[in-house]
């Protein structure tokens, strides 16, 4: 990925391309007065995991169903692989492969029954890989069961065994941690860079889970209210955020914040005031004025316990969507503040400072 | 589209609900095997082929409604269980899907009638047996020939019914509608249809209608064919009336009892008409469905 795919507010999409494995260009989906998508421009580049973000209710999943053929768009365009995709042109979505919201099966059939009856539709699909899909995922040894005997981490791994079923090319999936262990999960990431690395295939991760999109994601677009608000290399957001987490008494939070926004009075403020994170300030600045911000602290007469790089994908997605509650909802993560620090210029939702990497959240 | 169908028959054989429709169109037929035995054997109906009326009854009427809330329930569930979007996302086509649903369908369906026809059999020499009545040969002189037209024409009117139900599901996007919708509107317009008949009946004594004017007496099936006759339900019934060994009456439907039936070719062609709407307007409305 270049910089070229970083985009700050909406300027023009790349051009549509076929090194784009999806390309959509002001797609707009409405369900009766509300609109879900209102114009997604949105860029996969091939090869990639491309990690599509966005709180619920934003239009991720209304632009899977697009993507898949299952929803009609009121306007925009489509392309897979550079070929323009219209609401009928099916052949198109046989190099494509899907889990859109849960896993969905006959319950009363065997994992592997479902997907033999799912092998005759679509693409035509050797039976022999119903078996090693099976084995990608780890269910080779309940596959004779009945799906209604499954727990909801094995139908997602059935889903995504699905998904993979025909060797698509592009592998659409829908919240696909969603039910599993840890286990499952780190054998899905590396399932996942596998089709990517190795096989050069291209992989869409909707998901809440930032820090395992983090961990897998080359790509990412973040949307809200059927908007994309930037898309890009995930690194080169990273490093274009551009951020300082600092540590002050908890006494001190306020003048802390005082001094702090007037460090980047443009840029949003979070802090943490209790838990285990408290006296957490995420600032806006970029990492090389960290010596600014410690003599600024000092010369308030605050001397600041911690000073550290603090970009995460969770601070730009919490920064760019405006929310708070609804994409903190790993187990043990620090409580929110309850509301911006006075006088800070922080969003009106309740404030978390970011986790911090490998910190068990 | 083979490997469709063959996985489409596989879906119906695992399912529960096929076995437990198939035992309850078994228990019914003896039900009604055993309700009217007694009428039967007065009217000299358990020998063939006239108990071909039976099997009328236990198949085609009964089966009717069978078949409705069955082909309901078999295609509804793709919408109930969500497994219609792995389908649609796959790239397969929607209208190739549900016609591959509805060809598995008709076999087994055909399978199903066949079982019944054999059980049917069975409960004929079981009911001769009862009222110590010579049952006779079901192929003797013409009776193969009529067994053979009671399936041919029997069956398309059997999957016209099934074809509703499968219609109704695919419209409504759920199982239990379709199957409600279904059995609703197969007895509704029973009921319909024989209040429309009475009056239309009572309404033909009232102007002198009935009787020939040469002192025979009043006859019956004096007025008709009238607008209600021709009904998705209904129509069958005609069908019916006109198998042999019917003989205009004991078809199910009160209609073909009181009034003028529809003409065999008429009716037949009713039928098939409804049926291929039915299916028309199925894949239609998959065509244009958005699959949440």
């Amino acid at each position: 990925m270049t910089t070229e795919h970083t985009q700050a507010a909406a300027p023009l999409p790349p051009p549509v391309t076929v090194e784009l494995a999806v390309a959509t260009r002001g797609l707009v989906k409405s369900y009766g007065r509300h609109k879900a998508l209102v114009g997604l421009d949105m860029s996969v580049p091939r090869g990639k995991v491309y990690g599509f973000l966005g709180p619920n209710g934003s239009g991720k999943t209304t632009a899977l169903r697009l993507l898949t053929g299952l929803l009609r768009p009121n306007a925009g365009t489509i392309a897979l692989f550079g070929v323009p995709y219209t609401w009928h042109d099916r052949k198109r979505l046989f190099r494509v492969g899907s889990l859109i919201e849960t896993p969905s099966f006959y319950p009363y059939l065997s994992g592997s029954d479902n997907l033999r009856v799912l092998s005759a539709a679509g693409p035509p699909t050797d039976v022999s890989r119903i078996g090693q899909v099976l084995e990608y995922v780890g269910m080779g040894g309940r596959s004779k069961d009945p799906v209604q005997t499954y727990s909801l981490g094995m139908k997602q791994r059935l889903g995504i065994a699905a998904a993979m079923l025909s060797d698509p090319d592009l592998l659409l999936l829908d919240e696909p941690a969603n039910g599993l262990d840890p286990g499952g999960m780190v054998a899905m990431r590396e399932t996942l860079r596998y089709f990517t690395q190795d096989l050069g295939k291209t992989v869409v991760i909707s998901s809440h889970l930032l820090h395992e999109v983090e961990l897998l994601a080359d790509v990412v677009g973040i949307i809200d209210r059927g908007r994309l608000l930037r898309e890009g290399d995930l690194q080169q957001l990273l490093a274009d955020a551009g951020r300082v987490k600092v540590r002050v008494a908890l006494h001190e939070m306020s003048l802390a914040a005082e001094v702090l926004r007037r460090l980047a009075p443009d840029r949003p403020l979070y802090g943490v005031d209790s838990g285990e994170q408290a006296g957490w300030f995420t600032v806006g600045v970029t990492p090389n004025r960290a010596t600014e911000i410690n003599r600024a602290l000092v010369e308030a007469g605050i001397y600041a316990s911690g000073l550290e790089p603090g970009s995460d994908l969770e601070s730009i997605f919490l920064e760019l969507t405006g929310t708070g509650g609804s994409v903190h909802d790993r187990p043990g993560e620090v409580a929110p503040m309850g509301g911006p620090l006075p006088g800070t210029n922080a969003p009106s939702a309740p404030v978390q400072p970011p986790v911090q990497p490998g910190q068990d959240a | 589209m083979i490997g469709l169908v063959r996985a489409e028959l596989l879906k119906i054989r695992r399912r529960q609900a096929t076995l437990v429709l198939l035992v309850v169109a078994l228990v019914l037929a003896t039900v009604i095997f055993l309700a009217t035995g007694a009428y039967w054997q007065i009217s000299g109906l358990i020998s063939f082929p006239q108990a071909y009326v039976f099997f009328q009854q236990s198949i085609f009427q009964v089966g009717g409604l069978i078949a409705i809330v069955f082909a309901a329930a078999y295609v509804g569930a793709d919408w109930n269980w969500g497994v219609l979007r792995n389908v649609v996302a796959r790239g397969e086509g929607r209208e190739r899907y549900l016609l591959a649903k509805f060809i598995a369908l008709t076999i087994v369906l055909a399978l199903a009638t066949l079982l019944m026809f054999a059980v049917c059999f069975l409960l004929v020499y079981v009911q001769g047996a009862i009222y110590n009545v010579p049952v006779a040969s079901p192929l003797r002189a013409d009776g193969l020939q009529d067994l053979v037209v009671w399936v041919v024409v029997g069956f398309p009117v059997l999957l016209q019914r099934a074809a509703i139900g499968f219609a109704v599901a695919a419209i409504f996007r759920s199982q239990l509608a379709g199957a409600v919708v279904g059995i609703v509107l197969f007895l509704v317009e029973a009921v319909v249809t024989t209040i429309l008949t009475v009056l239309t009946f009572g309404s033909s004594i009232a102007n002198g209608g009935l009787g020939d004017g040469l002192g025979n007496g009043p006859s019956i099936q004096t007025t008709g064919p009238e607008w209600f006759q021709f009904l998705p339900i209904s129509i069958g019934g005609n069908v019916f009336g006109a198998l042999p060994g019917a003989g205009g009456i004991n078809s199910g439907d009160v209609s073909a009892l009181l009034l003028r039936p529809v003409p065999f070719p008429i009716a037949m062609t009713a039928v098939v008409i409804y049926l291929i709407a039915a299916v028309g307007i199925a894949l239609i409305a998959l065509r244009r469905q958005e699959i949440a």
